[in-house]
Order: structure tokens, then C-alpha cells, then sequence
């Protein structure tokens, strides 16, 4: 389990985030929901320990941030990071030789499931198909944890339901995935947890199955009560 | 006769719990012999990627089914579809309950007399014998 507890940042004279807790357990999807500078993307950063926190604390399986914990967990950020003269196979490569959790075979299956060709350079690759191609660096390792940012934003229809496809596959079983994203619609039927931001501070926080037997409400429903006032 | 090819892409609406639509999905196809008592199911991680849902949802389905004794698991076989005929004619009791209770519901506002429903239904129903069939319902049910 991502087990955040009070996490407060402070950036330029503003609180970005103002003690965040929520969990992500293992074996579920979650998501992190709120508009554009919500806070969404910077408590990834702070779980993957890419930007420092002022106060809180975050533990991963129990135990407090390591290096070792690191090979436990992968990032999706929100955009390819890889070099763009890289053709995508020397990209799979890249991440064999580093990533001491790489699975070539996962790999291989994600690449022809996205039919994705590996003598294409990273930096000609469309928006879409860039996406996908995020996604299996990050799906690809034999992690606990998977967090993605943003996977669905700014691309097209068929390259989201694509996408979507894959947390209907086994790829996400016994994993803890959290995923952040300002447009639920895509994947409004495949989260487990919503955990709905504000300003830093968490508003929301729900069982999305709960949410719809015991009040009769959508994830969209329940946006709109809190984001629309 | 279900060809494993047949499985139905549902389309999901999103303010009822998608576990419960699944079920709704395995008692439609009972009810209309696609599946039929004692037929094997698809696993667990089959079913998430045939329906595209989160493989828990498919969990909880079948814990659903099961509750419900839709679904038989014995040991460590597949599961399957029961046999129980008392369960499998309820089955279709219930669906088309709720599908009249829904209609009613939506046509009570209009505060129309049931001798003029049963009349549009009839006609819009279409097929004779299905028709007739319903006839006997539809009229039993509208008197009470």
C-alpha cells in the first residue's frame, strides 16, 4: 500500500499542497482527481521522491522511502522523457540495461498490443502513439506500484480506449496502481477509488462501487457536487 | 450455443455499480438460452478483458453470482452455470419483472389507462406469438 499522510508543500509564497493523505492499496485502481493545479501531479512527484515536501511523511509497503524502494514502484509522467532521435527499440533497450525490474516479455506483448513499431524514432511519434509508448516503459516492469500521470490527456478517442484496455488486463492485477487525471470519463467504470483534490487538500475520498449502490451516483456525479460552485 | 466469440461488449451506464451490471448481463443471457445451465464460464481474468472491466469488478461479480447461486465452483474445476432449474426460472421471472416494473413506472406519470397500454404494447410488441404470450401477463398483471 501508498500510504501518504500530511503531505504539505509550499512553492513561490503558495500552498501547493496542504496535508494530503490517502492511500493506494495494491491489487486497485486509483485515482487522483481535481482540475489543472489541483496538486495532482506534484504528489507523484513527491512519492517518487522528484520534488521535496515540507512536512508528512509517505511509506510505500509499510516502510519509508529508500533507493530500494524505488525498484518497487514505476512513473508514467505525463510526457515521453526519453531522448527523440531514439528509436523505440534502443528506448526498450535503454530501459532493459537500467531498470533491474525490466520484463522483455511483458514488453513485447504491450508493443504488439499497441502495434507500436520499434524502428520508429521516438520524436516523430504522434501524440497517441507517444502515450502508448509511455506506457509500456512503465507497465513493462515487474513493479508493485505503477503511477501514471495524466495517460489519457490530449490524445485521441481510439488511442484512450486503447489505453483503457489495458486496466482490464492482467497487467494491473496484484498491483497497486494510481493514476491522476482531470477527465474520469475514460476510465470512469475501471477505478476502484476516487480521491478528489481541491486546492491542495483532499475534498473527496470514496469506494467508486459504494458511491454508485449507495447514493446512486457516478464519479461525474459526485465532480460536479464538489467542483461546480 | 453461445460461440465464446458471442460474448456482448456491454455498455455500461455509470451511476449503477458495474459489478451489478455484469451480473444483470449473465442472468440476460441465461434468461435467453446463450448460456445455459451447466455451461462453463470464462475465468475471471476472461471475463475483465472480454467486458473490458477491472479485473476486481469481475471478482466481485462472480462472488455475486455465486451468492446468488448463479454460479457453481466445486474444487478446483472451472466454475459453471447452475443446474438448478428453480434458479434458472426465476431468473427470467425477475428480469422481465423489472423491465415491467420500470415501464410502469415511466408510463404511470401519463396517467394512461391500462387497457390503452396493454393496446400500444401489443401492437408495438410486434411478433404474434410473443404477443400472445405477454397477453396473458400484461392483462393479469394490469388488473390487480
Amino acid at each position: 500500500m501508498i500510504e501518504v499522510s500530511d503531505i504539505r508543500k509550499r512553492y513561490r509564497r503558495k500552498n501547493v499542497l496542504n496535508g494530503i493523505s490517502f492511500k493506494a492499496e495494491k491489487g486497485r485502481i486509483t485515482s487522483l482527481i481535481g482540475l489543472n493545479g489541483a496538486g495532482k501531479s506534484t504528489i507523484l512527484k513527491a512519492i517518487m521522491g522528484l520534488t521535496p515536501v515540507d512536512g508528512g511523511s509517505i511509506r510505500i509497503g509499510g516502510q519509508p522511502l529508500s533507493p530500494e524502494i524505488y525498484h518497487t514502484i514505476a512513473f508514467v509522467p505525463d510526457r515521453l522523457t526519453l531522448p527523440g532521435s531514439m528509436k523505440l527499440r534502443d528506448g526498450l533497450q535503454l530501459m532493459s540495461d537500467f531498470y533491474p525490474r525490466w520484463n522483455a516479455e511483458k514488453a513485447e506483448d504491450l508493443m504488439s498490443f499497441f502495434r507500436l513499431e520499434r524502428g520508429e524514432r521516438i520524436g516523430r511519434l504522434s501524440k497517441g502513439t507517444a502515450a502508448k509508448f509511455n506506457l509500456v516503459l512503465g507497465m513493462a516492469q515487474d513493479v508493485d506500484y505503477v503511477l501514471m500521470d495524466e495517460p489519457f490527456s490530449g490524445i485521441d478517442l481510439f488511442s484512450r480506449e486503447r489505453i483503457a484496455e489495458v486496466f482490464t488486463s492482467q497487467l494491473v492485477e496484484d498491483r497497486g496502481v494510481l493514476i491522476t487525471t482531470h477527465e474520469i470519463g475514460d476510465i470512469e467504470h475501471l477505478v476502484d477509488r476516487a480521491v478528489m483534490l481541491d486546492q491542495g487538500h483532499v475534498i473527496r475520498d470514496f469506494d467508486c462501487e459504494e458511491m454508485r449502490s449507495d447514493h446512486g451516483k457516478s464519479i461525474i456525479d459526485v465532480m460536479r457536487e464538489v467542483y461546480r460552485t | 450455443m453461445a460461440g465464446e466469440e458471442e460474448w456482448p461488449e456491454a455498455a455500461f451506464n455509470s451511476r449503477d455499480p458495474v459489478y451489478l451490471q455484469v451480473v444483470k448481463q449473465f442472468k440476460e443471457m441465461i434468461a435467453t438460452g446463450r448460456l445455459r445451465g451447466g455451461q462453463t464460464v470464462p475465468s475471471r481474468r476472461e471475463l475483465a478483458s472480454r467486458m473490458k472491466i477491472n479485473p476486481n469488478t469481475a471478482q466481485k461479480a462472480y462472488k455475486e453470482m455465486e451468492d446468488q447461486n448463479l454460479i457453481v465452483t466445486e474444487g478446483n474445476s472451472p466454475s459453471h452455470i447452475t443446474t438448478d432449474a428453480d434458479v434458472l426460472r426465476k431468473i427470467r421471472s425477475e428480469l422481465l419483472g423489472e423491465a415491467v416494473e420500470a415501464f410502469v413506472e415511466s408510463v404511470r406519470r401519463l396517467e394512461a389507462p391500462v387497457e390503452e397500454l396493454v393496446e400500444l404494447v401489443r401492437e408495438k410488441y410486434g411478433r404474434p406469438s410473443a404477443a400472445a404470450d405477454n397477453n396473458h401477463d400484461g392483462a393479469g398483471g394490469g388488473q390487480r
